[in-house]
């Protein structure tokens, strides 16, 4: 009865802790057996790269959910500089400049976003709403509605290889280890946990609540221009409707990988098995041709039971502290019905 | 403090919201007439092309002014729009329909109302009272799958992209392949079908799929051009789909590149600017009283080949859309 009673809290608890991993695995395999094409490394590569964009979105919600926000403009940012950083590719021919201004329009844009949330206090929903109407608005006036085409040597940081790497594939790798680290290991992460879990006790320890949100609207806009630039180059045009939608994209991805609306919770290597998670079910009903709509309530179905699993997970994993708290504390009667 | 500055600060946004508002507006005079054109979506590209070209039309006519509104790919907007040009009293309504059916009972009001109306890509048929500029959209698709019929190998493997769901041109032109085409055609092979939504990256996500899940695609067939330059995006350069064949419709700048060097095998041309002149004309014509009785008028949807596409491509070099 020892041994026994002390194997199962630990897959318990393993489950617990890893349950979106376990799912990203399963989903894996399971695809793997559907189809043979599955595994294969272009099939791979291919959905690595298919979904870059929308993770590197990802990481940036991430930071910000964790805290207690969000960003719902950042398909609309992620187009306004795109086409932006591609004009100006195509009137200086400076892929550095083009890429900078990319960079820029999405900090700016989230500048605004964090003066609003973090210094009027406006919620972050509705400031990022407004932002997403000035952003797309800005890109469709700008372009009149139009693609810009003949981007010439822009597609490399979409389309372009770095030792048989395609580049998109490596700016998602480096910004998951950008916010694996900023989470994990720097005061910035630590304070954005405590400012998510609870505000009122993050400024009574003496967080600087407000520069914290600030930065991270911030370093979401660096998240997003550059991903404006990788789309853009990766589609081989300026398309200012683009990417209409990726918000909730990367935002399933944030929720499928446990980061909690409430806040104070999420990490980074969660995120991206969300992401995974959402790639292999796209790849896998297209490589079986599954019909669109069929696609989507599958989709519907699968985002839904993998989230119920993980927070059934979690729960079961917390029952058992909460009862040896209440042992510890000496109020074991409470456990005991005295009826 | 804080407050306060909020305050002011939303005052300033209103006050500049409103001027901009203002300055946008031209006020008609005594002697103009007023003319709304109601556009599908601004945010989708021939939408915004074709809005674009009736507004640069509407300046050879200094009796009309005319005001551009988006519908915003709304049923209930686009009807919201038509209710308030009715009461808007506008001498004349251009309307580009989201939805011909969920359209149908407000255009019916505006005929009621005594407002002529011109209805323009697409026209919803059944309606009295109407005008309407159109291009076929089953003529649209008609024309590549008429000539796919010789050019698809035999026992081909095709993919298929659709536009949005329920979008009449893509139903219209997806009808015409299948009854100019697939129904000639049964040896040939649908591998994939999905709705990319007439968007270029979605349709790169399918075709990368296509490529690995099919042993062999033969032809893309694509009901619009943005699409189609999507799958090409993915197979250039790959020696394995040099002799892929590509159809769309549109005749955008980029198919016209794509059909010149060769990846892309024909489009028909949808020619915003003819029905921008066609749609300015009929409506100074009505309002001038040059035209009393109603009329409907079709462009025609010239397949764009190889052989043609220099013509486009010098037309688009001259607008400024290609250099």
């Amino acid at each position: 009865m020892g041994s026994r009673s002390k194997k199962m809290p630990h897959l318990g608890a393993f489950f617990g802790k890893y349950s979106i991993y376990v799912i990203m695995v399963l989903l894996f395999l399971i695809s793997a057996l559907l189809n043979e094409n599955f595994l294969s490394v272009a099939n791979l590569t291919n959905i690595f790269r298919q979904i870059s964009v929308t993770t590197i979105l990802a990481f940036g919600e991430t930071m910000l959910v964790i805290s207690g926000m969000i960003d719902l403009a950042s398909g609309a940012v992620l187009a306004l500089a795109g086409v932006l950083s591609i004009t100006v590719y195509k009137a200086t021919g400076s892929l550095l400049i083009a890429f900078a201004v990319g960079i820029g329009v999405g900090v700016l844009l989230n500048m605004i976003s964090g003066i609003l949330v973090a210094y009027f206090k406006t919620p972050p929903f509705i400031a990022t709403l407004a932002i997403t109407m000035v952003a797309r608005g800005f890109a469709l006036l700008f372009t009149k509605g139009q693609n810009i085409y003949q981007i010439g040597k822009y597609i490399i940081f979409g389309q372009g290889s770095f030792l048989g790497i395609p580049i998109p594939i490596i700016f998602m790798a480096l910004m998951f280890l950008l916010t694996w680290y900023l989470l994990r290991s720097t005061r910035f992460g630590r304070s954005l946990y405590a400012i998510g879990g609870n505000e009122e006790a993050a400024v009574a320890s003496g967080i600087r609540v407000t520069n914290v949100k600030f930065i991270a609207y911030l370093i979401n806009g660096v998240l997003v221009g550059l991903a404006g630039i990788l789309l853009m180059s990766r589609v081989n045009a300026g398309l200012p409707n683009a990417a209409a939608g990726y918000e909730f994209e990367a935002l399933t991805a944030t929720i499928i990988g446990g980061t909690s609306f409430s806040g104070g919770i999420g990490t980074a290597s969660g995120t991206i098995a969300g992401a995974f998670i959402v790639g292999f079910l796209n790849n896998i009903m297209n490589l079986l041709g599954v019909n669109s709509y069929v696609q989507q309530i599958v989709k519907g179905v699968i985002i839904a039971l993998a989230v119920v699993f993980d927070i059934a997970a979690k729960n079961k994993r917390t029952k058992p502290k909460e009862i040896a708290s209440v042992l510890e504390s000496g109020s074991a009667e409470k456990l005991i019905d005295t009826k | 403090m804080r407050k306060k500055v909020m305050v002011l600060f939303l005052i300033v946004l209103m006050a500049f919201s409103v001027t901009l508002f203002a300055a946008g507006t031209k006020e008609a005079s005594s002697d103009t007439k007023r003319v709304v054109y109601i556009a599908r979506a601004q945010g989708d590209s021939f939408a915004a092309w074709l809005a674009n070209a009736i507004k640069d039309e509407a300046k050879k006519y200094p009796t009309l002014t005319v005001d551009v509104m988006d519908g915003q790919a709304s049923d209930d907007r686009v009807n919201t729009l038509i209710e308030n040009s009715i009461i808007n009293k506008y001498d004349l309504i251009i309307l580009q329909a989201n939805n011909g059916e969920a359209q149908t009972p407000y255009v019916e009001k505006v005929v009621a109302a005594g407002i002529p109306i011109i209805l323009t890509n697409p026209r919803i048929p059944g309606i009295k009272g109407t005008n309407s500029v159109d291009a076929d959209p089953y003529e649209q698709g008609a024309v590549n799958a008429r000539i796919a019929v010789n050019q698809i190998p035999k026992n081909a493997t095709v993919v298929v992209l659709n536009g949005p769901a329920g979008n009449m041109h893509s139903t219209a032109r997806r009808k015409a392949w299948e009854a100019e085409f697939f129904a000639k055609r049964p040896d040939v092979k649908i591998g994939g079908e999905q709705i990319a939504n007439w968007n270029k990256d979605e349709a790169m996500k399918y075709m990368e799929d296509w490529v690995q899940a099919l042993p062999k695609i033969d032809a893309v067939v694509s009901m619009n051009d943005n699409m189609a330059a999507g799958a090409i995006e993915v197979i250039k350069g790959n020696p394995k789909f040099a002799n892929l064949l590509v159809y769309g419709v549109d005749g955008t700048a980029e198919a016209a590149l794509l059909i010149k060097e060769g990846l892309m095998t024909t489009t028909s041309f949808q020619n915003a600017f003819e029905l921008a002149r066609l749609n300015m004309k009929m409506a100074n014509d009505i309002l001038s009283g040059v035209q009393t009785d109603l009329v409907d008028t079709d462009i025609d949807c010239p397949l764009i080949t190889k052989e043609n596409v220099q013509d486009l491509i010098d037309a688009y070099i001259a607008t400024g859309d290609l250099k």
